[in-house]
């Protein structure tokens, strides 16, 4: 099976604690002391009812919003809410993070190919050529190496997912977040995405996804948390949750997803 | 009719036209660049100078510049020919517009962009260098186009301050041969030649711009 | 201070030819548009001719034209309706864009409901269409306002005694002690004046943004 992360990942991936995290939007209290721990190359999935702060959880990991308390760890880089984050922090937090998004996010001004090798020129200091190898190598990998030169707007959902991922990966991250990457996709096309991801699980990659794929979350993750308004209300192994939740709120959510 | 005699001059006049466009355009969108930076910084020590800069620019009539630039400022020590008048007040216009319309390209990038440049880890400058200008700039192609197309006609105001442009062409020989109904119809003609199809390639530029771009 | 009061008489021409073109505008445009929308391609075409010819034209031409050059009989433009026609005219080409803009952003789905419900052709664009395409266009109608008052300006090159042609004219008579004044008081009026015009139309475009 090829291995997404190769041998040029030196460190090993890290795990990612988070610690009574608290987050609110105005009055709204969108995340109420929430502690969490992701070990070391284990698959972490998060799901839950709309509205149960699971986006907003993982968005404070890479402190794509801002806690207002609490703390979160990455490998050994930790950061207090509150507490002064220097521009060098928060970089070095990022450049360990990669982050996938429901809507892709490419940089539709560039071609596939600059897509994957400009953020490993500028942040890893690689050379154009070495970068691009690299791109190419990944892009391979994933089966689309031909739309090197082509612009994302000419790629499918599918496609652009597939090329968003490499464009994380080629930065050697320690850890994985998945904002619902396939919630914007057609499910034929969603299942393309899903094995780029298992694959990436298998390899050892450290991953925390938010998902409404119950079989992805079940079949692929080591460890599965529920949320709702802003709790963390069970946690544990996805096959034993999914087969038999404790809580009233999980059954009530699982049944209402599992039906369609 | 006597009027091919007149038309080198009116072409004469056309060429210094389109040089006033050529040099208000590349030098009004740069300046025009700088004010948008300005306008959109977080530091308030630039936002604001900026935004007075730009409401005043476009506030005022472009006419009434060309004479603050050309009569009114003599008064306090700066002489410009009147070629020169004319470039720096249609530049400042020029500016002026070009700077909301680049602002309002900028603010058009989606936010996903600049948070997927966040995640990877691209500090603020290249994030909004390589990432969000490239494509603010680029939406902001359709009425910058635009812009370049009335800054051409706006050239014509610049008879009010004596250029041997167009119109004052248009002007002199009207006076002299007493067609002026045909001497002016023919200089709007000569305009609209050219603003026309501009008009027309900018809409097509604007078509091909949209597809593909997802 | 005469310098003030010189300029300020010329605001009330100013917001004449303003007023008057706009007018003419928002009226002229209407058949512009229906010409823009019609079903007969040739009336299309020679109507976008039309108004892409209008617009290509700079108003300083079309003011000369008017003033200058038309002699039906003994008839002639004096300055100001010169001005009024020219803009006007102009005005109305502009506008029949705007119009048609607003009409082209209108989801295709209003004139089918409204011809299912068995509504004629002029029920669905005076009652359905026209109301909706209306509100989409009102901040570009405002923003096109803004931009006729400092149009107006151009009035005075044919010597409508506007608020320029005051400030010009002050300038002259006074050519040692007039210095920057008089057009920096024009200058400030028309800022002025465009002030609550600007917040007007940038109010109207967010509601429109907002509810859209």
């Amino acid at each position: 099976m090829p291995q997404l992360i190769t041998e040029a990942n030196e460190l090993a991936t890290a795990g990612v604690t988070i610690s009574h995290l608290s987050k609110s939007f105005g009055t709204n209290l969108v995340l109420d002391d929430i502690s969490m721990t992701v070990a070391p190359g284990s698959v972490t999935a998060l799901i839950g009812p709309s509205g149960s702060g699971k986006s907003t959880l993982l968005r404070c990991v890479n402190l794509l919003e801002q806690p207002d308390r609490g703390s979160i760890t990455v490998g050994s880089t930790s950061i207090e809410a509150g507490a002064k984050v220097t521009d060098r922090t928060l970089l070095a937090l990022r450049r360990q993070v990669g982050m996938v998004f429901q809507s892709f996010n490419l940089f539709p001004h560039m071609t596939v190919l600059r897509n994957v090798a400009y953020p490993q020129e500028r942040i890893l200091g690689r050379s154009r050529a070495e970068a691009e190898e690299r791109a190419l190598t990944l892009l391979e990998r994933v089966g689309l190496r031909d739309k090197a030169q082509q612009h994302p707007g000419r790629c499918s959902g599918g496609q652009q997912q597939r090329i968003a991922i490499v464009r994380a990966l080629a930065l050697n991250p320690r850890a994985m977040l998945f904002d619902e990457p396939t919630s914007a996709l057609d499910p034929e096309v969603g299942v393309e995405v899903l094995a780029v991801m298992r694959e990436l699980a298998d390899s050892g990659m450290t991953m925390i996804v938010v998902t409404h794929e119950m079989q992805f979350a079940r079949d692929v993750s080591d460890h599965l948390v529920v949320m709702a308004d802003g709790h963390i209300i069970e946690e544990g192994d996805p096959r034993a949750i999914m087969a038999a939740p404790r809580e009233e709120r999980t059954r009530r959510f699982l049944s209402a997803v599992l039906e369609r | 009719m006597d009027l091919s005699l007149y038309l080198p001059r009116l072409i004469d006049g056309l060429g210094v036209s389109l040089q006033l466009t050529v040099i208000s355009v590349v030098l009004g969108y740069a300046l025009g660049l700088l004010f948008a930076l300005g306008v959109s910084s977080i530091h308030r020590g630039l936002r604001w100078p900026a935004l007075v800069v730009v409401e005043i620019g476009r506030g005022i009539p472009a006419l009434v510049v060309l004479y603050i630039v050309y009569y009114g400022l003599p008064a306090v020590g700066v002489l410009f020919s009147s070629f020169w008048a004319a470039a720096v007040g249609l530049t400042f216009t020029v500016a002026a517009y070009s700077s909301e319309m680049i602002r309002a390209g900028i603010q058009s990038v989606p936010r996903g962009q600049s948070e997927a440049a966040a995640a990877l880890g691209l500090s603020r400058l290249p994030a909004f260098a390589r990432v969000i200008l490239p494509q603010g700039l680029r939406s902001a192609i359709p009425a910058l186009m635009g812009l370049a197309i009335q800054s051409f006609q706006g050239t014509s105001l610049a008879y009010s301050i004596s250029v041997n442009e167009l119109m004052s062409q248009a002007y002199q020989v009207s006076s002299l041969t007493f067609a002026y109904l045909t001497v002016y119809v023919v200089t709007g003609l000569i305009y609209a030649v050219i603003a026309v199809p501009a008009t027309w390639a900018s809409v097509w530029v604007e078509h091909r711009l949209g597809r593909g771009h997802a | 201070m005469e310098a003030v009061v010189a300029v300020l008489l010329g605001l009330p021409m100013t917001l004449l030819v303003t007023a008057a073109a706009f007018a003419i505008g928002l009226v002229g445009g209407i058949p512009l548009l229906l010409g823009l929308r019609s079903r007969h391609r040739v009336v299309r075409l020679v109507v976008r001719f039309v108004v892409d010819l209008v617009r290509g034209i700079p108003p300083i031409v079309w003011l000369f034209v008017l003033f200058f050059g038309v002699s039906i009989g003994a008839f002639r433009f004096n300055a100001l309706a010169a001005a009024i026609v020219g803009l006007g005219v102009i005005s109305a080409a502009y506008l029949a864009e705007i119009y048609r803009g607003g009409f082209a952003t209108l989801p295709a789905g209003q004139t089918e409901a409204a011809r299912a419900l068995g509504l004629g052709r002029r029920a669905t664009f005076v009652r359905v269409l026209a109301p909706q395409a209306g509100r989409t266009a009102l901040p570009s109608i405002t923003t096109f306002l803004l931009a006729l008052v400092k149009d107006s300006s151009i009035a005075s090159t044919i010597g409508v005694t506007d608020m320029v042609f005051a400030a010009n004219t002050f300038v002259r008579q006074n050519p040692m002690t007039a210095g920057l004044t008089p057009f920096f008081v024009a200058a400030a009026v028309y800022v002025a004046i465009s002030i609550p015009l600007a917040i007007v139309a940038r109010r109207l475009d967010s509601r429109l943004r907002r509810s859209a």
